[in-house]
């Protein structure tokens, strides 16, 4: 037999391999199937590379050219590669799109889990922000405070029933802590020269501990004392007051009541935001008593006796001041039906805010 | 105050308003009406009938057939088991068929009683609304009215709307069904009169002077005493028009003698007394203080120790009644009572209010006396209490009353002195916004009782001042602002228009308000949720938790586990974690903001920097935040995993960050020095630079048991006084432009080596070219081996200028895995 010419046995390894890749290639069915069908033919120790050692065998004239084969063949199976890789890549895509959606009713993973504000915080921040909108500066003060202030300045008679309305806790060295922010009236006043507007958000203690009443809880006292200032300057912060916390078009009503550091004094009413219609009356409800009123808060004209407490001449300013309690407006802006709620810090409750 | 609607109308025969309106109007003039509640409405449908004939029931014993004339002559028979079924000819009320019975919730049926047919029921007063008396079936007196008559048209006072006035403590005079017809007359524009006194009885001739001797020792505390006498009194039941009002009224009928001092109290609003004349001890009547541990056994039973400033009601032989408060057992009116000695005084409202105080009591005199009662109606009340006594007990009345007023005795008092007030014209609309017309104004003051005349400063004709004489039963009415009140209160506050203000603005004195609210966006910014909590603890729980002992103590505390105030802020949240984990809550992550209450020398600034000299008797008042953190680390579709002494450490640190916009750092502690209620293993305090701002770790064990939390608590607490200044604006650093090579490199070391120490070593080493270094996993067990651990670190090499080359990243790092083995003898891990 004669012997066989080493260039033609490349030649028909060559052409053997060329007509035999691509279906190699089409059969593989994943990427790394194909990737290992490339490197069985392109890799180190792959088909290729075999015909390859077998060049040296070759006439040297021919090397050439036969080199020049063996790269085009090259370029052809890495470009059969590329295209069966981008088949592939594309029909793994489309499995993977067309897959089973993903179970979005499994819990969304939350980026950080906020915490939650008291809902009683959430109402001290709002009614803050709607005074200093109007020009009213926050005045801090000591939630122990001297008998003076919280009462004797404030024109509170001595042994009078009127301290009843606000039993208060005293401290053993004769100090009490204050019932109401109205202390911070009678600060203000004793350093600061009108006019001022400020207002004085705080906690306050009475000793009640009953279903409606908490030993501790909040209020905001808002003042203004200026020139001429009068009972309609009152109606309009609060009508203004309303709109912003309730909404445009809540109404306003003022029945006269007594505080002894107020004179007109009065509690404040808004239409109730519970059974309010469409055209503005009101239906009717348990929570208004069916009066289609709720009572926020209490206000007045500044007395004169308070003025002259605080050394300023009630013939040259005048004033009003207004306070509310915070709970009530939370327990009526959120449905919360009983103060001691407010208090239990209970996490199923806090979470709901 | 409760106010009975038929009562008005007697007073102000005008008022023809029904009650909800009438409710509405006086609540808009300031005497909130708090409620409406309807008195005996059963009567409107229960018949007055006779009793014709009464046999047994054929087959239940105690059960009666009665048959009644229920008008008309119509005839029924009723079922009836009360033991007080009056013979033929009674007068009892009977409930017809569909009758409803309110205070029963019931409505009249046909039923069988025993196999008997019932259509109807005979009832008792309890059944009819009227009162809780179940004893029997009411029984009417003979000639009440005809059958047939509802019982509500034989007794108007049966049927009646009780108001439930809220009265303020400045209006004494709204505290008797007179003071409140002024108030609606004067609302409605009716002409007001005060109510005849009755018909003035024939006197005896016995003087009331010669019966009884009365000394007022103490004027100040007694400026009028009044009396008066009824002889040959028949002491007996009330007709049931008196009894059915008091008990609209929530008051129980007594007698017809007690119960005039009862209807004259409401009706005038001023607390009366009747003694027994006869028992009333020498015939004397003192008014004096008390000596010191002096005893009086009142109504109530209750045996009182006395102090000097308690005033008395004193017989010949001891003191008879606490004055204004409450009288005593010695000298009430009897059964067998036949002289009668009223007593009508004015005592001063302090003095009162303290004695009630003292001896915890609160009446329906001493509330009256502490708001002051109407010194100008003495003689007026005494007479309507002696004609009342006469209609209802017969007798007549003694000659003459006696006034004590301080050392003047006479049949007539001296009138009380009248307040004038000068009122402005021009102050009314300066006052109110709203201009109201004088005359209209003047107009409303004269419907109050006030009197009107024309000031000195008057143009003629024309005048623009008047001083106003205040009427005696109006103390409220001191100044002109009083009277200007007056003139809104009636005219109504809905004629104010609404005018906002220019407000010319203040400045914020002191930070705490906008502290809070940055506090409160960081902590929920990072999880936490806001708790409100007490400002009252115990001393105890204080001491648990290692805070300073309290500065501040209560002298009157709900109970001891509120008897001080905090000297930390975490008693509250401990609280709402065991109450959270009673509810089988076990996870809680929540913050507290508010002042801890110190001691000057406790505090480190607070208030104390600003507080004035008077200030500094006051304690300080430092704001904190503290947070808690029990349960299991939120996490998704994980194994969940408790909190440790790492999340606390966390959260202590992001809270301060972001509070301060400051780096904070951490100082471990050794066990000497860790905070007691922390445990000693986890224990750290947190700074910034090298100022202590808080501290933090899981709570000791033993506290845990001691306050009975049921597990695991971690707590930290960061003092907010350092941060009162905005946090410090973030300033700009210059982002790198080239890029950067990172090398991860691990290493095996011993236990007792810090993580942080490491860190601290990779870093430095890691100089310059170092950016960041950053420990990204801890891992023990497997193959490393035991008392070791494996601390993985990214470092990032990084230079501003030039991309780095690999040789120059590979020396650093080189130089980083020298150092780190030289100091901790580190193995290298691949």
């Amino acid at each position: 037999m004669a012997e066989t010419n080493p260039t033609d046995t490349i030649e028909t390894a060559l052409a053997n391999l060329r007509d035999s890749f691509l279906p190699r290639f089409r059969a593989a069915d994943t990427e790394q199937a194909l990737r290992d069908e490339n490197a069985k033919i392109l890799g180190k120790k792959g088909e290729l590379t075999a015909i390859l050692k077998q060049l040296g065998r070759a006439p040297a004239e021919s090397r050439k050219a036969i080199g020049e084969k063996v790269n085009a063949f090259k370029q052809e199976v890495e470009a059969g590669f590329g295209s069966c890789l981008k088949n592939l890549q594309r029909l793994e895509r489309e499995a993977e799109l067309s897959a089973p959606p993903f179970d979005l009713t499994l819990p969304g993973r939350a980026p950080v889990l906020a915490g939650h504000k008291h809902p009683v915080a959430m109402v001290r921040e709002d009614v803050v922000a709607i005074f200093r909108q109007l020009g009213f500066a926050v005045f801090d003060g000591p939630e122990i405070e001297h008998e003076e202030n919280n009462f004797t300045r404030l024109g509170f008679p001595p042994d009078h029933p009127a301290t009843d309305m606000q039993d208060s806790f005293w401290t053993t060295s004769g100090k009490l802590l204050r019932t109401h922010t109205s202390n911070i009236q009678i600060r203000a006043m004793t350093t600061i020269e009108p006019p001022m507007a400020f207002i004085a958000p705080g906690t306050v203690y009475r000793r009640d501990d009953d279903a409606t009443h908490s030993p501790q809880f909040h209020q905001i006292e808002a003042f203004l004392v200026d020139r001429n200032v009068t009972l309609a300057h009152l109606k309009g912060v609060l009508a203004e007051f309303a709109e912003r916390l309730y909404g445009p078009g809540t109404p306003v009503r003022l029945r006269p009541s007594y505080f002894p550091f107020v004179e007109p004094g009065a509690e404040v009413d808004i239409g109730c935001v519970f059974c309010k219609q469409a055209n503005q009356t009101r239906a009717g409800c348990n929570i208004c008593k069916h009066t289609g009123w709720i009572e926020i808060l209490g206000c007045g004209l500044i007395h004169p006796v308070v003025f002259e407490n605080c050394g300023i001449d009630p013939e040259q300013w005048s004033g009003f001041a207004l306070g509310m309690g915070l709970e009530r407006i939370a327990m009526l802006r959120y449905g919360i039906p009983n103060i001691k709620l407010l208090f239990e810090n209970d996490p199923r409750m806090l979470a709901q805010f | 105050m409760k106010v009975s609607y038929n009562w008005l109308r007697e007073l102000v025969p005008l008022l023809t308003a029904c009650p909800s309106d009438l409710a509405d109007r006086l609540s808009n003039a300031g005497l909130e009406v708090e409620g409406i509640t309807e008195y005996g409405v059963a009567t409107e449908a229960c018949l007055v009938a006779r009793v014709v004939s009464v046999r047994s029931h054929p087959t239940k014993s105690g059960l009666r057939l009665v048959t009644v004339d229920r008008g008309a002559g119509v005839l029924q028979e009723v079922v009836c088991g009360a033991p007080n079924v009056p013979a033929a000819g009674g007068l009892v009320v009977l409930a017809p068929l569909g009758a409803h019975l309110a205070a029963k919730n019931m409505t009249i049926a046909r039923r069988a009683i025993g196999g008997v047919e019932s259509e109807g029921m005979l009832c008792s007063e309890d059944e009819l609304g009227l009162s809780l008396d179940h004893s029997g079936i009411l029984i009417l007196p003979q000639a009440l009215a005809e059958p047939g008559t509802t019982l509500a048209a034989a007794i108007p006072n049966a049927r009646d709307t009780i108001f439930e006035i809220g009265v303020t403590p400045n209006r004494p005079d709204c505290l008797g069904h007179v003071g409140v017809a002024r108030e609606v007359c004067a609302i409605y524009g009716f002409p007001f009169a005060l109510p005849s006194p009755g018909q003035k009885p024939a006197a005896t001739d016995h003087q009331t002077k010669s019966l009884v001797a009365i000394a007022v020792q103490d004027a100040e505390r007694c400026p009028h005493y009044g009396a008066a006498g009824v002889v040959d009194v028949a002491i007996g039941p009330s007709p049931l028009g008196v009894r059915y009002r008091l008990q609209a009224l929530g008051v129980r009928s007594i007698s017809n003698v007690v119960d005039v001092t009862n209807l004259v109290m409401l009706e005038y609003g001023h607390p009366m007394h009747a003694f027994d004349l006869d028992r009333v001890g020498g015939a004397r009547i003192v008014i004096r203080r008390a000596t010191s541990s002096e005893k009086l056994v009142t109504l109530d039973g209750i045996a009182r120790t006395l102090v000097k400033d308690d005033l008395l009601i004193c017989d010949g032989s001891g003191p008879v009644a606490l004055a204004g408060v409450m009288g005593g057992a010695s000298s009430e009116i009897q059964n067998t009572t036949n002289r009668v000695l009223f007593e009508v005084a004015c005592f001063d409202p302090r003095g009162v209010r303290r004695t009630a105080r003292r001896h915890g009591m609160h009446t329906e005199s001493s509330h009256r006396f502490e708001r002051g009662v109407d010194p100008g109606d003495v003689v007026r009340v005494l007479d309507r209490a002696v004609a009342l006594t006469v209609e209802l007990a017969g007798g007549s009345a003694t000659a003459g009353q006696i006034h004590v007023q301080g050392t003047r005795v006479d049949a007539e008092p001296a009138p009380p002195p009248r307040r004038i007030v000068p009122l402005r014209a021009q102050r009314i609309g300066a006052t109110l916004g709203v201009d109201v017309p004088f005359v209209e104004a003047i107009g409303i003051l004269e419907r109050l009782g006030c009197e009107a005349k024309a000031g000195t400063s008057g143009s003629e004709g024309l005048t623009d001042e008047v001083e106003v004489l205040v009427p005696t039963h109006r103390p409220d009415l001191v100044r002109e602002v009083d009277l200007i009140e007056e003139i809104i209160r009636i005219r109504g506050m809905s004629s104010v228009p609404a005018v906002l203000p220019a407000v010319r603005a203040s400045r914020d004195v002191g930070g705490r308000e906008e502290l809070a609210r940055r506090a409160r966006a960081a902590a929920t910014s990072i999880g936490l949720s806001e708790a409100i909590t007490f400002g009252f603890t115990s001393e105890s729980v204080l001491s648990a938790l290692s805070a300073p002992p309290p500065a501040v103590r209560l002298a009157n505390p709900l109970g001891e586990q509120y008897a001080v105030m905090r000297t930390t802020v975490l008693p509250g949240l401990l609280e709402a974690v065991k109450n959270a984990r009673r509810h089988g809550e076990r996870n809680v992550r929540q913050f507290t903001i508010g002042p801890v209450f110190l001691s000057r020398q406790d505090s480190r600034d607070g208030l104390a920097s600003e507080a004035s000299e008077k200030d500094s008797e006051l304690p300080c008042e430092s704001m904190r935040i503290g947070f808690v953190l029990a349960g299991e680390r939120p996490g998704w579709l994980e194994k969940p995993k408790s909190f440790d002494a790492w999340d606390a450490k966390g959260y202590a640190m992001a809270l301060v960050e972001r509070i301060s916009g400051q780096a904070a750092r951490v100082e471990p502690l050794d066990r000497a020095h860790a905070p007691a209620h922390l445990h000693p293993r986890g224990a750290a305090f947190l700074c910034i630079g090298t100022e202590r701002v808080g501290s933090f770790g899981p709570l000791h064990p033993d506290v845990v048991d001691s306050l009975e939390l049921d597990g695991e608590v971690l707590v930290g607490e960061i003092d907010l006084e350092p941060f009162t200044k905005a946090a410090q604006a973030p300033q700009y650093v210059n982002i790198a432009r080239f890029p950067a090579s990172v090398r991860d490199v691990a290493f095996v070391v011993k236990d007792d080596v810090l993580a942080g120490e490491v860190e601290r070593v990779v870093r430095n080493a890691a100089l310059p070219l170092g950016e960041t270094v950053h420990l990204f996993d801890r891992f023990v067990g497997g193959s490393v081996p035991e008392g070791s651990s494996n601390l993985a670190f990214h470092v990032v090499y990084r230079a501003v200028d030039r991309t780095l080359t690999d040789a120059e990243v590979d020396a650093a790092h080189a130089n980083v895995v020298k150092e780190v083995a030289a100091r901790f003898g580190a193995m290298l891990r691949g």
